[in-house]
């Protein structure tokens, strides 16, 4: 069913997020330049300097597109898509650089993984616009990337030398193909998402499906960092810059205290929205779910402060260990996993929250529900083979490094079920006509396989992956 | 006949789509276990038995959770798994064959009349009509075939008939993997081998699936001439190497300088080099002979096990048992462990006659030797003699994996990149509108850009054909918003 365009907006309002955006973007970029000037903090082109610039064409771009998605104002999509593209042209540098002084392709650490993913995520969102029409996927993709790149700056950046078993062609093959078929899933997820919106699910079932993806973030780290009222973080060795170990594979964990109850609060605070929910469909009152939804700004509210609390906690503190004597320092290196957690859940809230204001405004201007679902499919088309191959390409550089192309390791094991999640998308299709909602379900749960074993695995499970 | 019944009873259960996605939901389900409960093969015995009670571990051994991916349970699903693909497939083949083998060329009637995708135009010339069909067919990249018999003149024009296939390739690549898999499941072996510097193996130690160790022969002696490793400057780790001769049925087959990720292949056995140490046997010692308590200027020399080394003229030093960790009991030294902890020699000071006077020399209780000899010794440095750690597997069905895969990419483009396209066009007389040039289409996927394309076709039709009636389009909407 197609909904009509969206009428001509006054365009005076337009101007003022126009102008006020290229405002700031200009004092940034100004700004930068004095700072690489007095310092001499390496070449204009150098990686950090460009890494900075496409920071900030991204925000720009965010910040357009989320006008965009709020106003439906169209020329904001046009100077949206200028910023994403200077800014992917930026981080195309920034990389190429990295390549450069690296002498191999950016994908060996946290760091360089980040930096691939952000240099891909540009480049599908300028795809999705251009060629299949999708003007609002900056909206989150363009935030997504920002909060990467700021994410980055906490990771150590030196280049270091590979150990033995990275030194292989194969690793960047599997890795640049793990890197695409993961944000065209991502990106398959986010077209399943926005056919929901236009096939009219209900804003409630947004709601609880939103509030329950937090409390599963914070039941996940509740369940695996809460010691007796504190936080267990991973302890951080400021010379060496990384995480300390105490033995073979095993992280030293640091307590926080009070931390902890300050996030089963958090996670209780997430639990309150669904079970308001749950009261509004059982005894059929409509109030509770207003209510719901106040929770749901309660809970935003909370993870925010919480986030507060521990960047600030955790950023340069000394807290005991329970395995070995003495105070060991914290930093927010060292938990890159609870953070993404954090900033994930926040960011989804937000989603929903605009959801929640601007249903309509945003129906209006996204493609019809038929268009979307058909791109849904036409995505996963792209992403599946691509999953195939970064399979294959795993299987035969374990085979060269390993002796065996496969030995059922968890990370192994759960790439090859995200394979048969989309293959059973694949078949319900093809087979048996599944269109629509049931589609977009399951191009939903193939997402979340995706986001357990990229992030699932490595954190929760134990194996030989143990490198990203 | 009960027996052919049941038979077809499980014949098409195997076979159908919806016995497919339920055995795909279980396997997903019992692969998912096995990544949550520790696997004996993978895992070291004692964190398998610290992580879980006696009790747990107990059933979890009974129930095979510990190893599921070689429990029997497993392999029948995977088995399942396999047939369900191998009868679905036999069972659509003769349909698709068929569809393969007699494209429909000539359309009949009530096909024209009930195919979704059509269009009619008016038309005066009949022969221009078709010529002008050809022209806007080619135009858009369709191949084109005149039919012509007694009756009527048709163009027929079809693109990727193959594509019918695409998805028993795919299923086919699918099965040669499991194939593979079996085969080295059946007939294949991994293990580790320690090789000595400057000596020969050729036993491996297979790790069991139940955690157990067993040796096995290999069908050849791999022997060791040097191994290596080089560090980055910061001490972590750059590269490991070995030198390796392959020595088979007593002559030297192969030789190779293999490094991690570079292994050496023989015989369909791999070498991989997975790590080196330094083992508990002793290298060379440096000794230090002295001729006394006061004597600071001791002769400096290095001897290995069971050598000999001249000190002077007269005497020369012989190294007759090395122990790296010790301990003594009713008189006798024996090893304690390999770790190199508390380490013993036995030392023969040997004169010109051939008479060994034989003495004990522990460094770490009192590093000289103790007994009033020509020459005492100390120990001031040691080399461990080094091993080269090999991962050893045969694997015959690698070459099935393989070429599945390679399979499977192709099919996997043919699904989603090749797609079937037929285009018909015939003149034929309608009863309400005279003459009309009928033209159908249908394709097998992707079907709004198919549709886009025929819609393109037919408009540059009927501009250049047809009065400027531009052609009434019948059938469901061309166009999608």
């Amino acid at each position: 069913m197609s909904r009509a365009r969206a009428e001509q907006q006054p365009v005076a309002g337009g101007n003022m997020l126009l102008v006020s955006v290229a405002l700031g973007m200009a004092f940034l970029l100004i700004w930068a330049l004095l700072n690489v000037a007095k310092a001499h903090t390496g070449p204009i082109y150098g990686e950090s300097n460009m890494l900075f610039v496409s920071l900030i064409f991204y925000a720009g771009a965010g910040a357009l597109y989320m006008g965009f998605g709020v106003t439906g104002i169209e020329r904001y999509v046009k100077f949206a898509s200028i910023a994403t593209a200077i800014g992917f042209l930026a981080n195309t540098a920034a990389a190429g650089h990295r390549w450069y002084i690296a002498g191999r392709p950016p994908f060996s650490n946290m760091y360089e993984m980040l930096l691939s993913f952000v240099w891909t995520v540009a480049l599908l969102t300028l795809i999705a616009e251009k060629g299949y029409g999708v003007k609002i996927i900056g909206s989150i993709t363009m935030p997504i990337s920002v909060v990467s790149v700021i994410l980055m700056q906490l990771m150590p950046s030196d280049v270091r030398p590979l150990v033995p078993a990275l030194q292989s062609t194969w690793l960047h093959v599997h890795v640049s193909l793990a890197m695409l078929s993961y944000a065209a899933c991502a990106v398959s997820f986010a077209l399943a998402m926005m056919f929901l919106i236009q096939d009219d699910m209900k804003t409630e079932t947004f709601q609880v499906l939103t509030a329950i993806s937090m409390a599963v973030v914070y039941i996940s780290i509740v369940a695996t960092r809460f010691r007796s009222g504190g936080l267990a973080v991973i302890g951080w060795d400021f010379n060496e810059k990384s995480e300390i170990f105490v033995a073979q594979g095993q992280r030293l964990f640091a307590i926080v205290p009070d931390l902890g109850w300050i996030f089963v609060l958090v996670l209780l605070s997430t639990v309150i929205p669904i079970a308001l929910y749950f009261v509004a469909r059982f005894r059929n009152d409509e109030n509770f779910y207003v209510y719901a939804n106040r929770g749901m700004f309660l809970t935003i509210l909370l993870q925010a402060m919480a986030l507060i609390v521990f960047v600030l906690r955790v950023q340069n503190g000394a807290y005991p260990s329970a395995e070995v004597q003495g105070l060991f320092r914290s930093a927010l290196p060292a938990s890159p996993f609870l953070l993404s957690g954090m900033v994930g859940s926040i960011f989804a809230g937000l989603l929903f929250l605009l959801m929640l204001w601007r249903r309509e405004g945003l129906q209006k201007m996204l493609p019809s529900a038929d268009n979307l679902d058909q791109v849904t499919y036409k995505t996963i088309g792209i992403a599946f083979p691509l999953l195939t191959l970064m399979i294959a390409t795993g299987a035969y550089w374990a085979n060269q490094a390993w002796g065996s192309y496969w030995s059922w390791d968890p990370k192994e094991t759960w790439a090859a079920i995200t394979w048969l999640v989309y293959a059973g998308y694949l078949h319900m299709r093809i087979t048996r006509g599944w269109r629509g909602r049931r589609a977009a379900y399951f191009a939903i749960l193939g997402f979340a396989v995706v986001i357990f074993t990229f992030f699932g695995v490595t954190y929760l499970l134990p194996g030989l992956h143990a490198y990203s | 006949m009960a027996v052919v019944s049941t038979w077809n009873k499980i014949y098409r259960t195997l076979a159908s789509v919806r016995t497919g996605i339920i055995l795909l939901l279980v396997t997903v389900l019992f692969s998912a276990v096995g990544t949550v409960i520790l696997q004996r093969p993978t895992t070291d015995a004692e964190e398998i038995q610290r992580s879980y009670s006696p009790t747990t571990l107990m059933w979890l051994d009974r129930l095979g959770l510990t190893d599921i991916y070689h429990t029997w349970y497993f392999l029948t699903l995977l088995g399942l798994v396999s047939l369900s693909i191998i009868f679905v497939s036999i069972d659509r083949w003769p349909n698709a064959w068929r569809f393969y083998a007699r494209p429909y060329r000539r359309t009949e009637p009530h096909f024209r009349a009930s195919l979704p995708l059509k269009a009619t135009i008016p038309v005066a010339d009949a022969a221009k009509a078709l010529e002008a069909t050809e022209r806007a067919f080619r135009k858009h990249g369709m191949p084109v075939e005149r039919i012509v018999d007694s009756e009527e003149v048709s163009i027929y024009s079809e693109k990727h008939r193959f594509s019918v296939f695409a998805v028993y390739v795919v299923h086919a690549s699918l099965l040669l993997i499991f194939m593979g898999g079996i085969i080295d499941g059946l007939v294949g072996y991994r293990g580790f081998m320690q090789v000595l510097k400057g000596e020969s193996a050729n036993k491996i130690t297979l790790r069991g699936t139940d955690g157990s160790s067993k040796p096995r022969e290999i069908p050849f002696s791999v022997r060791c001439d040097n191994v290596g490793m080089e560090t980055y400057e910061n001490g972590a780790p750059k590269k490991y190497w070995s030198d390796l001769v392959i020595v088979d049925n007593g002559r030297e087959a192969r030789k190779k300088h293999i490094i991690v990720n570079d292994p050496m292949t023989y015989r369909g056995v791999k070498l991989y080099q997975a790590s080196m140490g330094e083992s508990g046997k002793m290298d060379k010692v440096e000794l230090v002979a002295a001729r006394g308590l006061e004597d600071l200027n001791g002769k400096r020399i290095w001897v290995g096990l069971n050598e000999t080394a001249a000190i002077d003229d007269n005497y020369s030093v012989r190294v007759l048992r090395f122990i790296p960790e010790y301990y003594v009991q009713d008189g006798e030294v024996f090893q304690k462990s390999e770790n190199l902890v508390d380490p013993a020699f036995q030392l023969a000071l040997v004169d010109k006659s051939g008479a060994e006077t034989r003495m004990w020399l522990i460094p770490r209780k009192a590093n000289v030797t103790l007994e009033e000899t020509p020459y005492r010794f100390a120990a001031s440095d040691i080399k461990m003699a080094k091993y080269t750690g090999l991962e050893v597997s045969y694997q015959p069905g690698e070459w099935a994996v393989w070429a599945g895969v390679v399979l499977m990419a192709l099919g996997l483009g043919i699904v989603f990149y090749m797609v079937h396209m037929r285009l018909w066009a015939v003149v034929v007389q309608d009863p309400a509108n005279g003459q009309v040039l009928w033209i159908g289409g249908a394709c097998n996927r992707n079907r709004d850009k198919f549709e886009q394309k025929f819609k393109a076709i037919v408009e540059e039709i009927g501009t250049e054909v047809g009065p400027p009636a531009s052609g009434k389009k019948s059938g469901r909407e061309l166009a999608h918003v």
